[in-house]
């Protein structure tokens, strides 16, 4: 005859199984798992990039309209006077 | 020199030189904190670092908001078009921060919460005011007219501005998911070495922000003169 097992085991290893697995990780630590960290690593990545392209583009736009605008303004003081 | 430069107030120009010199020496130095300095978080992991850029846009993208809405009373009160360039700068610098913040957010929340986007009231607040202002923008480039463009700009500068408490506020109004991390908004504050990094990226911000806003004021002020020059010289 098979002897099922204890109920109140099940629950306890369950429990441990979910506060901390194999590999030795909780909760509290899940963040510095390598897969975690490489994902986090790949995010932070993304968002700096982006950062990084909006002031360019940006400050590129300003400086050409700058440059545009400065060359407009003494080309309309050279030209003579009616 | 360039036309704008000559143009310009004198203190502006004895500061612009010194102001440029400080963003570009503490942008390295903001970098350096974050990466270097600051612990990484230990529910978030390495992405929390992603908040030391984007808090600080959030503040700057306020800023602009905040002084395009007061510049445009003022210009509605008192006509006076140095109120209306400088609303017109604010309100593009504040959809320039506002961008970046709108872009690191999900990039942050897509390995936190799982998505790139909900309907968080806070979210959903931001992208309004950052449509709202990009409505601007357009407005202030289609018109035909740049005192009718600029009276009803000023008009819907002022009304956008009114999105701010709401966004301020989402969180605490209506639980929403946006974290509450400094102590102003109701959070629990953040470790020192996180407190100066984040204090640092603030104040690299504000001044980029300056910096930023005396070259676009001076943009503005070149196009004045550009139509004042082809008006006279089309007379």
């Amino acid at each position: 005859m098979i002897s099922l097992p204890n109920l109140s085991s099940i629950v306890s290893v369950l429990a441990l199984t979910a506060q901390e697995s194999i590999s030795g990780f909780t909760a509290e630590n899940v963040a510095t798992r390598p897969e975690i960290v490489e994902r986090g690593l790949r995010f932070l990545n993304y968002a700096y990039t982006a950062v990084w392209i909006v002031l360019g583009v940006y400050l590129l736009s300003l400086s050409v309209r700058l440059r545009r605008l400065s060359v407009q303004v003494r080309r309309l003081k050279e030209r003579p006077g009616p | 020199m360039m036309d704008g430069r000559r143009i310009t107030t004198t203190w502006v120009d004895a500061l612009e030189p010194a102001l440029d010199a400080l963003v570009v020496l503490l942008v390295p130095a903001c970098l350096y904190a974050i990466f270097r300095l600051v612990p990484t978080e230990d529910k978030m992991g390495v992405v929390q670092r992603i908040f030391y850029f984007h808090v600080p846009s959030a503040l700057a993208g306020f800023l602009g908001v905040a002084l395009c809405a007061v510049c445009s009373a003022l210009y509605l009160w008192t006509r006076d078009r140095r109120y209306d360039r400088v609303a017109h700068a604010s309100a593009e610098l504040g959809v320039l921060f506002f961008t970046i913040v709108l872009l690191t957010g999900p990039i942050w929340a897509r390995p936190v919460w799982g998505v790139y986007w909900t309907g968080e009231v806070r979210l959903t607040s931001t992208l309004v005011l950052w449509l709202m202002y990009v409505g601007y923008l357009l407005l202030r480039t289609s018109a035909e007219n740049p005192e009718q463009a600029a009276r009803w700009a000023g008009v819907l500068g002022i009304v956008g501005a009114l999105d701010l408490p709401i966004i301020y506020k989402s969180v605490e109004w209506w639980r929403g998911l946006h974290p509450k991390v400094l102590k102003v908004s109701g959070g629990q504050g953040l470790d020192p070495a996180m407190q100066h990094a984040f204090g640092l990226c603030l104040f690299t911000f504000l001044l980029l922000f300056l910096a930023l806003l005396i070259q676009r004021c001076r943009l503005g002020l070149l196009e004045e003169q550009v139509a004042t020059l082809t008006q006279e010289a089309s007379r």
